[in-house]
């Protein structure tokens, strides 16, 4: 995690697709765990890709 | 697009795909954020909030669900109106970017839909779980101003009532397809027990006949009236092994997304998946306090709605805010104190020893959770089940 924070370039640590309307499903989305590394690689570019250009709105009282 | 800083960098909200995703400081700088107080001193180890928080607004529900895991009654308490969105102002403030409404059953709330627009203009995302029974065509229209809607249930037909104890079947159906009339992101949650785990298939085919976009596949929990019946409800060892490739299984079959609660991770990571990959995608198992919080309906912050220490009132912002930055050590510390298996396991750091509530129920918060198959091995071919 260190030397992702210090990385100079731009980078996806890491994603959650969907949202979670219970108690307690923030867990496994078996979807995903079955494409293994293929669907890591594929996530990371299109997310890369996505937020391209995008503007941030800080949210939380610590984000500005 | 929201996005929150954190230690590591930030966490960006996509409305489009739905997605939250970690990102690193120098992706925070080229989407304009260019230095955060956060990114200062040493890792905390946590995150600076909850991403999403179960807002509990009652415990009122007249199902009468035999394992209803909040106990839920026809009288219940229930937060007021102004102290739902209270709690909704405290939350933004901290950057929560989802909410669970649950409870109870939300939908009987007659200010449900006004709290679902408020926490819109508070830039967090509702979701929302009901039970569905009373649900009309006017109800569901207004259900646009929700992300995610799962309707609960626990098996098809016949199944439904020995799952929840009376026949509340077609009335859930019947939501299902109101819902699914107004909206794509409608799902089923369904309990996974010892008594319904060989009948998912038909809750899943069931799912996709209805075009629904997930089900959720929850582990059976020893909380509210669940825990008089756990011992006898609890996965077997056997079905615990099972368990993961059958989901799997069920995803390619009918091609559906199926997601798994925060207490089956240990029955995931016994199947060994790639550590690299389940980080990246947030397999994880405990993580209350840290990503999950909830809300009950006398406003106490706890790491998870099943069980756990309150931590503080939302509704105490000074109190609120020491919680969150050295509290919830009920969770956020099993992985220091962890014993044999966890210990050297390597999914620790993700699964955090399972569910704390399982443990509790078996006997000791701070033991691994008696159904992971690892931990079950652990103990030896002579493990089963105990009493409750």
């Amino acid at each position: 995690m260190k030397n992702d924070v210090e990385d100079r370039r731009p980078r996806i640590l890491g994603v959650r697709f969907g949202v979670n309307p219970n108690s307690s499903s923030l867990g496994v989305d078996t979807t995903y765990l079955l494409f293994g590394g293929t669907a890591v690689v594929a996530a990371a570019l299109f997310l890369s890709a996505w937020l391209r250009g995008r503007k941030a709105e800080p949210i939380g009282k610590a984000s500005e | 697009m929201k996005v929150r800083a954190e230690w590591f960098g930030g966490i960006a909200s996509l409305e489009f795909p739905r997605a939250l995703v970690s990102i690193n400081r120098a992706m925070m700088r080229r989407l304009g954020v260019a230095q955060s107080e956060r990114w200062t001193g040493e890792d905390p180890g946590h995150l600076s909030a909850p991403t999403e928080v179960h807002l509990v607004v009652s415990r009122r529900c007249g199902a009468g669900c035999k394992s209803c895991y909040v106990d839920a009654t026809a009288q219940g308490p229930a937060l007021s109106e102004s102290q739902a969105k209270r709690a909704l102002d405290a939350l933004a403030d901290h950057g929560v970017f989802h909410v669970a409404l649950g409870g109870g059953e939300a939908m009987d709330l007659d200010y449900l839909f006004e709290l679902a627009r408020y926490a819109r203009s508070l830039g967090i995302l509702p979701n929302l779980t009901t039970a569905g029974l009373t649900l009309t065509a006017a109800q569901a229209r207004q259900c646009t101003l929700f992300g995610q809607i799962n309707v609960s249930v626990d098996g098809v037909g016949d199944a439904y009532r020995q799952a929840r104890g009376f026949d509340g079947f077609a009335r859930a159906q019947r939501a299902l397809e109101l819902l699914r009339a107004v909206k794509k992101e409608v799902g089923i949650n369904c309990v996974v027990s010892r008594s319904s785990f060989d009948h998912l298939g038909d809750v899943v085919a069931f799912a996709k006949r209805l075009r629904l976009n997930e089900v959720e596949l929850l582990r059976f929990k020893p909380a509210g009236r669940g825990a008089a019946t756990f011992a006898e409800e609890d996965l077997t060892p056997q079905q615990g092994r099972a368990f993961y490739p059958k989901a799997r299984w069920l995803t390619l079959r009918h091609r559906m997304r199926i997601k798994l609660d925060c207490s089956f991770a240990p029955m995931v990571f016994w199947h060994r998946p790639p550590l690299w990959v389940a980080r990246f995608f947030g397999v994880v198992g405990c993580q209350g306090g840290n990503l999950l919080a909830s809300v009950m309906p006398d406003g106490q912050l706890t790491g998870c709605s099943f069980g756990g220490p309150a931590e503080a009132s939302i509704f105490d912002r000074q109190a609120t805010q020491r919680a969150l930055d050295h509290g919830f050590g009920a969770f956020r510390d099993y992985a220091q104190k962890a014993p044999e298996p966890c210990r050297s396991c390597t999914y620790l750091s993700l699964c955090n020893g399972g569910c704390r509530v399982v443990a509790q129920a078996r006997g000791d918060w701070w033991q691994p959770d008696p159904g992971c198959p690892k931990v079950q091995e652990h103990q030896g071919a002579s493990f089963r089940p105990a009493a409750a």
